[in-house]
């Protein structure tokens, strides 16, 4: 079992280090998330549910639906952990995000935002790592705000292309990623 | 040459203002107990004066806080000693309005009420409606992810926001949207106050506007009851346009003003819209109903000028207050709505402990709280005695699992609530963030992030001599 513990452990080393979600990668230089899953904190009528990163979109369904509750957002393989999704989606998915619990290329575990719909205090760092691919931070656990079946439906549409960005705008990004993975663990 | 002179001599006449008597309307926004005039006011009417503004501010390293309308409430754009303040309210033109993608392009200045009144003509609106919608503008929207009382079921100003262009210090010109490919640059932009570009253009989502909407009205004997019935409907599948809750003083302060016929022996007030196709409201309105059992009142919104009544006392509640107290105090906690019950309780007993009234308005289904603590700037001591009230509320916010503000920002007001909020690790990142935008931190300096050292001097305060202040209250 990967505890939090062991995971900073990992990263601390500073080997180059490929984030996964697959219980057949467990070898050197990949760090593989599949065993830390589970639901951390579920209220229904805070419309709010905290997930483990390895926890299966498939897992998630069901024990939502038990509440006719659902993921507003598009999900076409169920297989995917929350994490994976995280790290590769964009912002019809970072709209549901309200908090992020990482570990950065230094081994620190920081919280950004929370379990609450509306937060506005400090930058909205759970949102800008969406879509980071695994190259900033290991994503440990995602808070989501979640919706009733019948309206959550309405969100579940597959996403637009996404469009290159420019130079200065990659230049930026580079700069972020300096913040969350100075060492250039995460590759 | 001096700074102001530049700005004059490279700026068209009448857009520079200097000196105490010229600046002085922009010494504060709506969050008026801080003060501080600048050095200079600019108000530019073109992307080019924008640049020059940021190109001169920069050569003489002085900083800029830029200014939508000023209604913000945490001091974000109050003028910071020595600074320019860039306002920019003159750019107010609707650029473009696609109402087939349903989409408007907008110059920063375009009021938020200013772009539904543009498309209503097409059958759309734009979804966020803080209450200050006349006067606020979209770049400050963006600026503070402003929210409303529709944001439950509409989204706040991030999920809204298609696009937006920036200028960067150095003049640099940034766009961002959602289609672009990697990381969430777009979100990180909304909720900025100011502090890492200047937004000069916003592209907005438009929304259908519903076919009806239908206000349902409950009074409550206590505040638990009225919070109970917030989680049931929830519960059961509904997702209201709008769910706002007011206690006693609240409920009291806005029938007096606006005499929207709210129950006076409630202690707790709710009020549910609900919007969509017919069928839906009506069966949706059937079901939170049936949730009210516990209700004392229940009144539904007949026609359409009975619901825009119903509102309007609960759109009314913070000038309503105004005109009991002297002066009042605005917070903006958010906590998990089954927490909702306890945190009131617990605000009754600071407003005793500290013998300040304090009325509540809350956006209920989304636990953002609006605690309005009365009191009076012209005696001594009163506003310091509010603030300390104002970070105990945000202090039990955040022991509950909430956070210091919901929709209204940090500003200057919230730094040292910041430091509950965050740890020192969290709080470097954040002015990481900053400098890799603004590295001579230029733009609105010092807000929206404490110093860490701010933050150990105040650690030392809280905790000083190993006892807390206020022992004798209960903690959660
Ligand atoms: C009576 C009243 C009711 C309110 N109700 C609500 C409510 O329901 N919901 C809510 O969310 N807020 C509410 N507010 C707060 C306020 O209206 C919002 O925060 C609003 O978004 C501020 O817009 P503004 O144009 O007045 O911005 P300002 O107050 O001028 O500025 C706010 C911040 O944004 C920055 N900024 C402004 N424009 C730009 C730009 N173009 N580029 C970069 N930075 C910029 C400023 O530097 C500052 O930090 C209320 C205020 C009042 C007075």
């Amino acid at each position: 079992m990967n505890t939090i513990e062991r995971l900073q452990q990992k990263i601390k080393q500073g080997d180059k280090l490929q984030i996964v979600c697959n219980d057949s990668v467990d070898k050197q230089g990949f760090l593989n998330m599949s065993a830390y899953c589970g639901v951390v904190e579920y209220y229904p009528e805070e419309l709010v549910i905290t997930l483990k990163a390895g926890t299966k979109i498939k897992e998630i369904v069901a024990i939502l639906s038990e509440n006719n509750q659902a993921l507003p957002f598009y999900c076409q393989n169920q297989e995917k952990s929350i994490g994976g999704i995280y790290a590769t989606s964009g912002p019809e998915f970072s709209d549901n995000v309200l908090g992020v619990q990482i570990i950065n290329g230094e081994g620190k575990l920081l919280n950004f935002g929370g379990q609450v719909i509306k937060n506005v205090a400090g930058y909205d760092v759970s949102r800008l790592l969406v879509g980071s691919k695994g190259h900033l931070a290991l994503v440990t656990e995602v808070s989501l705000k979640i919706l009733p079946q019948r309206t959550a439906e309405r969100y579940q549409t597959e996403p637009k292309p996404k469009n290159k960005v420019s130079s200065l705008h990659l230049d930026f990004e580079k700069k972020l990623k300096q913040i969350f993975d100075p060492l250039g663990v995460f590759i | 040459m001096s700074l102001t002179s530049e700005l004059i001599r490279n700026l068209p006449k009448g857009l520079v203002m200097v000196g105490s008597e010229a600046t002085r309307p922009f010494e504060c926004d709506g969050l008026s107990a801080y003060k501080q005039k600048p050095l200079a006011v600019v108000l530019p009417s073109n992307l080019e004066q924008i640049k020059k503004v940021l190109e001169i501010c920069q050569h003489f390293k002085t900083p800029v806080v830029t200014r939508g309308a000023g209604t913000g409430l945490s001091g974000g754009a109050m003028p910071l000693e020595g600074s320019v303040v860039l306002g920019l309210s003159k750019l107010t033109r609707i650029i473009s309005i696609d109402k087939e993608r349903q989409v408007a392009v907008v110059e920063p200045g375009v009021r938020n009420l200013a772009i539904s009144e543009a498309v209503d003509q097409f059958g759309l609106y734009y979804a966020p409606d803080p209450s200050s919608q006349i006067a606020c503008t979209i770049g400050g929207n963006v600026a503070e992810n402003a929210g409303g009382v529709h944001c439950l079921k509409y989204g706040l100003t991030v999920q809204n926001v298609e696009a937006i262009k920036m200028l960067t210090i150095d003049g640099k010109e940034l766009s961002f949207s959602r289609q672009d490919d990697g990381i969430g640059m777009l979100a990180l932009m909304n909720g900025s106050e100011g502090l890492l570009g200047v937004i000069t253009e916003v592209t907005v989502k438009l929304t259908s506007k519903p076919k009806i909407a239908r206000l349902v009205m409950a009074g409550f004997s206590s505040v638990s009851d009225g919070a109970h019935a917030v989680a049931e409907i929830i519960k059961h599948g509904v997702i209201p346009a709008g769910l706002e809750m007011m206690d006693k003083l609240a409920i009291e302060a806005s029938e007096s003003f606006a005499k929207p016929g709210y129950p006076l022996d409630a202690e707790a007030l709710l009020l549910c819209e609900l919007d969509g196709v017919e069928d839906e409201v009506e069966e949706e309105l059937k079901q939170v109903v049936d949730l009210l059992s516990a209700a004392t009142t229940v009144k539904i919104s007949e026609t359409e000028s009975e619901r825009l009544l119903l509102w309007k006392g609960r759109k009314s509640a913070f000038p309503a207050v105004g005109r009991i107290s002297a002066d009042y105090y605005c917070m903006d906690g958010t906590v998990p709505k089954r927490y909702l019950a306890l945190v009131l309780e617990k605000i009754n007993s600071l407003s005793k402990y500290y013998n300040l009234r304090i009325a509540n308005v809350f956006h209920a289904g989304d636990g953002n709280l609006h605690p309005l603590i009365m009191y009076d700037a012209g005696v001594d001591g009163e506003l310091e005695k509010t603030e300390n009230c104002g970070n105990d509320i945000l202090k039990f916010c955040v022991e509950v699992g909430g956070t210091i503000t919901g929709e209204h920002g940090v500003g200057v007001e919230k730094l040292d609530a910041m430091c509950i909020q965050y740890g020192e690790d969290e709080l470097k990142v954040f002015h990481q963030i900053k400098a890799a935008f603004d590295p001579d931190s230029l733009l609105n300096p010092g807000k929206a992030v404490p110093s860490l050292h701010r933050c150990a001097e105040l650690g030392r305060l809280h905790v000083h001599n190993g006892e807390l202040p206020f022992p004798e209250l209960e903690r959660f």
